[in-house]
């Protein structure tokens, strides 16, 4: 019923199917980062640059279509919101891949590292399924308690992984830099990604 | 689902001649609420204390904690469970055992801890996963 009233004309499709695209996006950069960390192969970080141009592209489209006239009037600043902040999401790991491009991980930070970059795109999946589930007119409570245990998981991996570079010995002011920006931005990722689960979860609860 | 995505690889230790007191403060600074306790020597095998133990074992009981060794009241051996193992069968043991936690080895190395707040995480990660992937 409420996938109906709220979400089931023509235009609004349109902008539905460019939602699911979007945030198809964002898990397809997430995995390609994360395969890059694990093979250790920076060509793979130009994938995730274009994935973000590509992402930019579907975000221009999605809000230039809700200012047309898709969606109820008091729907469409949530809607555009939560498409911005999947966007910033895109926008963290580009910025933790051009990071990673001037950096040589090694040992326990790297396998950290890959943990963080798996979980991420593990919250990816789960977003993609609770924005399904809003279409449903179902609770979205379960998924986003899910994104909130991925959140806490990688906190703690950060925490610790911040504790393991104090005690590595740093050559220059940029190695510090770079490093210390790169894991910022890659533990970043999940925090967009549990906005924009409470987003969804604001979009879910106004269409009552 | 398998207990290797779910399993704590942060796992903190204890001497088994330590003190008690020694493991309340542990615990307590570090916000945990088990030790896995090391072995004597090359006979000896891992063990595990838990607040439990401390709570009703020794202040229960109105014992010095500077004065009870860890291993007189550490239990021995650990539970432990392949990392390829499925979450049920860990909620099977931990309900036929009445234990917590149990732990995840492999050729007599520990590889991580699964206690029942990450059995529940793991479930409801299941049950969501369980949906429609994109």
């Amino acid at each position: 019923m409420l996938k109906k009233l709220f979400f089931g004309g023509k235009i609004e499709q349109k902008v539905i199917g460019k939602i699911k695209k979007h945030i198809g996006i964002l898990c397809s950069a997430c995995e390609t980062f994360r395969i890059a960390l694990e093979k250790q192969d920076k060509n793979l970080i130009s994938n995730v640059f274009e994935l973000e141009r590509e992402g930019d592209i579907v975000r221009r489209e999605i809000v230039s279509d809700i200012f047309v006239g898709a969606f109820l009037p008091f729907l469409r600043p949530n809607i555009c919101k939560f498409v911005e902040i999947v966007d910033n999401a895109l926008d963290a790991v580009e910025d933790a891949a051009f990071e990673y491009l001037d950096l040589e991980l090694d040992g326990e930070i790297r396998s950290d590292c890959i943990k963080i970059a798996n979980i991420n795109f593990k919250m990816c999946e789960i977003l993609s399924i609770a924005f399904e589930t809003l279409l449903t007119g179902e609770d979205l409570r379960e998924k986003n308690l899910v994104i909130r245990i991925y959140e806490k998981k990688i906190d703690e991996i950060k925490h610790d992984l911040m504790r393991k570079l104090r005690e590595k010995d740093i050559k220059n002011f940029w190695e510090g830099k770079i490093i210390s920006d790169f894991i910022t931005y890659l533990a970043n990722v999940s925090d967009i990604i549990e906005d924009a689960s409470d987003y969804l979860q604001i979009i879910n609860v106004s269409i009552r | 689902m398998k207990v290797e995505e779910i399993m704590n690889t942060k796992i903190e230790f204890i001497e088994a001649n330590a003190t008690v007191y020694d493991a309340i403060e542990k615990m307590v600074d570090k916000r945990i609420r088990s030790l896995v306790v090391k072995p004597r020597d090359e006979n000896d095998v891992y063990g595990v204390i838990t607040v439990r133990d401390i709570v009703f074992r020794v202040l229960n009981k109105n014992l010095d904690p500077n004065k009870v060794k860890i291993e007189e009241i550490a239990s021995k051996p650990l539970v432990c469970v392949d990392k390829d193992i499925d979450i049920e069968h860990v909620i099977r043991l931990m309900e036929k055992f009445n234990i917590a936690r149990v732990f995840v080895c492999e050729k007599g190395n520990l590889l991580g801890v699964v206690a029942l707040l990450d059995v529940m995480s793991g479930s409801l990660i299941k049950r969501v996963r369980g949906g429609c992937i994109a």
